[in-house]
């Protein structure tokens, strides 16, 4: 094998099953092998994925955020009120992005500073920032977004045969986070403290300095996210993207990051979240009922999971024989 | 007297590697038996075959003279009535005493655990092994050596004839260590043999009758204790003379310049007060018995832990080192006494553990860049002979030695001024242990300042140019060499008067 194939190993896996899935939904109509459908399998993917290349920063570092759900509620009606009142809307995205990254990284500061599990710290936000959302709006959504927000992150380019601008959005993300993580020192420092935090620690990493930004990073993607769907959607809804942290989980986990930390790849996580919206929109292309996705979709995290923890044994199997 | 364990033509095969190749010796019955060899020698190979953890190799085992083959080391301890008492002993913290010696096995009335029968007959055994705590107790409060203890009890709960002890002492005091030598001279009074393997060679000559040394999976000889010495045995465990084993080669390498300057350094009530000096070029020693606060003190001039009170000073100015991060910045490295579980990143390959302390060498513009940092990786794997030689490896798949080779050379690739060694040599083999003595001395050379933090006198003694002795959290004492006696150091680490 050669090295590229050998370090992409995972992502080959989950793209050989995308492929196989995307066969059988074609048998079973043909409509699903359509560009238009291609195309709302990638919109489908956008928002989730998003989130889940957030994820997979506070994942790697050895946590976890369940509260970027509500991070992504906070951004879309703030930004969304602040757009409406006229506010320039290249500077309300600035400001969305700014208040992302201050969630994270009180996030962050809850969890290195007063110690507290990521799962309870963010388990405590998620309850705030949700009662956050819903008092600056007093419970009532933003109505009326205006179209010079909107245009900038939610357009379909004709020349392009529809494809909507949010989609480069993504995978600009997607790009970024993927180097950031895998070529800077700040990336390194995420894997070795999601790998061994106390042997991170006594190689000098500034611990807590590495989990603040994987947090605000995290937040960066949910405000990024919720954004692109207050602009495609033109309405803000404090509710919104409650759920959307398990989907971002499952995306990642898809992908083949280590739910422990250490290991995992933005490329993974990506072509996680595609293969969740191909499969959602293939069951609604099959006319199956949405209460049976629920039941597909968490079989396929689990057989994901289990999948991770084959390989890491068989990984580990090989290299004792080549120590002999 | 007859055999209580004879192994025959034991060969053991994984794919692609031949580990255990016709070993053929037999421990009588009632002796303290030592096992010798390097790491990889293929003795944790032999106990396992022993125990029953592998069930498939070719050979025999005999037990007093009848052929047995475990399926599974509970078989092994139940029906065999052999034990092993492991290296890291697994214990369940939240249950007792009395519940973790019995587990699975518990006396009972109906379908109900009997309490008051199971606390009755490990309290019984305790007794007889002069155990300080009760069946009763939480075993998560008990210290290393008791739970040592604890193992020995459970195997004597399923009444084994015959106990492997794999590196009993590693985790324990000195006292405790005694303590475990009474019991196991005890056990032998009572007609049970031991089989016991360490890396400590004066453990051997104080415990043990004979010892039988592998090498390469090969059995080579077995010795009769009295008749040898040390030089022998570990000619036979490298098959090669290792001169005086912890030793300078070089001498008058130190400089004039002090580099690390600590003044009534204190934490809370784990350490008070210490003052030390550390020129360049030179190795001082830290010896103290196990909780004296040697690696607390190491920690805390690393940044790792926090001060309450004193002063550092790094090359004459003072610094106020807060976390790990500006101690490697200010020039402190630390390599940690328990490697496996702070010494480097479980996932990742050697080339980013070598890197991760001094990444900004490798940069690129804002980017990490691996050619960089696979070539200083390559450069030390060829410097330290790192084995498997490859930069892709996972370090955490690797020997311990080399697992030590690695976290070494992660810090000569720093640029830090005071390099802390703490127990760099704790289960690593013969050969290792000698190659990390001459990097140790060519850091010192490099004109760093070297702190060795050892519980193993003779390595302390053999490499230090100055001991600093601690004692309940204080320094007790300060030798050079030519004051370097065994007793009276070991005086000074109990806490004895430096004039007795």
């Amino acid at each position: 094998m050669s090295n590229f194939v050998k370090s992409k190993k995972r992502e080959l896996v989950v793209i050989v099953a995308i492929c196989i899935m995307a066969c059988i939904f074609t048998i079973l109509n043909p409509i699903y092998m359509t560009g238009k459908n291609f195309l709302s399998i990638m919109q489908q993917a956008t928002i989730n994925g998003i989130l889940a290349i957030g994820m997979t920063y506070a994942i790697i570092s050895g946590g976890i955020d369940l509260s970027i759900g509500c991070t992504f509620a906070i951004v879309i009606v703030t930004v969304g009120k602040m757009t409406v009142s006229g506010l320039n809307p290249v500077l309300a995205i600035f400001l969305g992005i700014l208040l992302g990254a201050a969630m994270g990284a009180i996030n962050g500061l809850l969890i290195t500073k007063m110690k507290l599990q990521p799962f309870i710290a963010t388990l405590g936000t998620m309850s705030v920032y949700r009662g956050i959302a819903y008092v600056v709006t007093g419970g009532w959504p933003v109505l009326d977004i205006p179209d010079a927000f909107r245009t900038l992150l939610s357009k379909r380019i004709s020349s392009l045969g529809g494809v909507n601008i949010y989609m480069f959005i993504f995978f600009a993300v997607a790009i970024v986070a993927g180097i950031v993580l895998a070529k800077t020192k700040f990336g390194n420092y995420i894997y070795a403290v999601g790998g061994n935090e106390e042997a991170a620690k006594l190689s000098g990493v500034n611990v807590d300095r590495a989990k603040i930004k994987a947090y605000a990073v995290t937040g960066v993607c949910a405000a990024i996210a919720g954004m692109i769907q207050l602009a495609s959607l033109g309405t803000g809804e404090p509710t919104a993207g409650s759920g959307y942290e398990l989907d971002a989980i499952a995306a990642a986990a898809i992908g083949g990051t280590r739910m422990a930390g250490g290991k995992g790849t933005i490329l993974g996580t990506v072509f996680g979240a595609i293969l969740l919206a191909a499969l959602k929109i293939g069951l609604i292309v099959l006319n199956v009922d949405t209460f049976w996705q629920y039941i597909v979709t968490g079989i396929i995290i689990i057989i994901a999971a289990y999948f991770e923890f084959i390989q890491e044994k068989f990984a580990s199997i090989v290299a004792k024989k080549e120590v002999k | 007297m007859g055999n209580a364990v004879e192994f025959k033509k034991i060969n053991k095969r994984f794919p692609g590697a031949h580990v255990l190749k016709d070993v053929t010796f037999s421990v009588k019955d009632g002796e303290v038996h030592a096992l010798l060899g390097e790491n990889g020698a293929g003795k944790s190979t032999l106990l396992n075959i022993l125990h029953g953890v592998y069930a498939e190799y070719e050979g025999e085992v005999l037990l007093h003279g009848n052929k047995v083959a475990f399926k599974n080391p509970n078989e092994a301890i139940v029906k065999g009535k052999i034990s092993k008492v492991h290296q890291e002993t697994n214990v369940v913290k939240d249950l007792t005493v009395g519940q973790n010696i019995t587990l699975g096995y518990e006396p009972k009335k109906g379908v109900f655990v009997d309490y008051k029968e199971l606390n009755n007959k490990v309290d019984n055994i305790l007794t007889q092994l002069r155990c300080k705590f009760k069946s009763s107790d939480l075993a998560g409060n008990l210290t290393a050596g008791e739970m040592q203890m604890m193992a020995i009890a459970k195997a004597l709960f399923h009444e084994s004839k015959i106990i492997s002890l794999d590196e009993p002492t590693t985790a324990l005091t000195l006292k405790e260590t005694d303590a475990l030598f009474e019991v196991i001279r005890q056990l032998k009074k009572d007609g049970i043999t031991i089989l016991y393997v360490s890396h400590r060679l004066e453990e051997i000559f104080q415990i043990c009758d004979r010892a039988s040394i592998l090498r390469d999976g090969q059995y080579i000889t077995t010795l009769n204790i009295a008749d040898t010495n040390r030089a022998e045995l570990i000619r036979n465990m490298v098959g090669r003379d290792v001169a005086a084993v912890a030793g300078r080669t070089k001498s008058g390498i130190k400089q004039k310049e002090i580099v690390l300057k600590v003044e009534g350094l204190s934490s809370g009530r784990k350490f008070q007060d210490v003052s030390f000096e550390l020129h360049r070029g030179e190795i001082v020693g830290f010896f103290g018995l196990v909780g004296a606060g040697r690696t607390e003190v190491m920690r805390t001039l690393f940044g790792a832990d926090k001060k309450t009170a004193g002063r550092v000073f790094l090359k004459g100015k003072e610094t106020h080192i807060k976390n790990t991060h500006q101690g490697l910045k200010d020039g402190i490295g630390l390599i940690p006494e328990e490697r496996k579980t702070q010494g480097f990143i479980n996932l990742q390959s050697n080339i980013n553990n070598v890197a991760l302390s001094s990444l900004e060498r490798y940069m690129s513009g804002i980017f990490v860049d691996d050619t960089k940092r696979r070539e200083n990786c390559e450069k030390y794997i060829q410097e330290l002979e790192i084995h498997p030689a490859k930069a892709d490896f996972l370090t955490s798949n690797m020997s311990g030695g080399n697992q030590q080779k690695v976290i070494l050379a992660k810090w000569m690739s720093t640029d830090v001024d005071v390099l802390i060694f703490d127990e760099p040599t704790k289960g690593v083999d013969v050969g290792a242990k000698v190659e990390i003595y001459r990097i140790m001395e060519e850091i010192a050379e490099s004109g760093k300042g070297v702190i060795l933090v050892s519980s193993e006198l003779p390595e302390v003694m053999g490499m230090s140019d100055r001991i600093m002795i601690m004692s309940e959290g204080r320094i007790a004492g300060e030798l050079n060499r030519e004051e370097y006696y065994e007793d009276h150091i070991l005086n000074l680490a109990i806490g004895g008067n430096d004039n007795e």
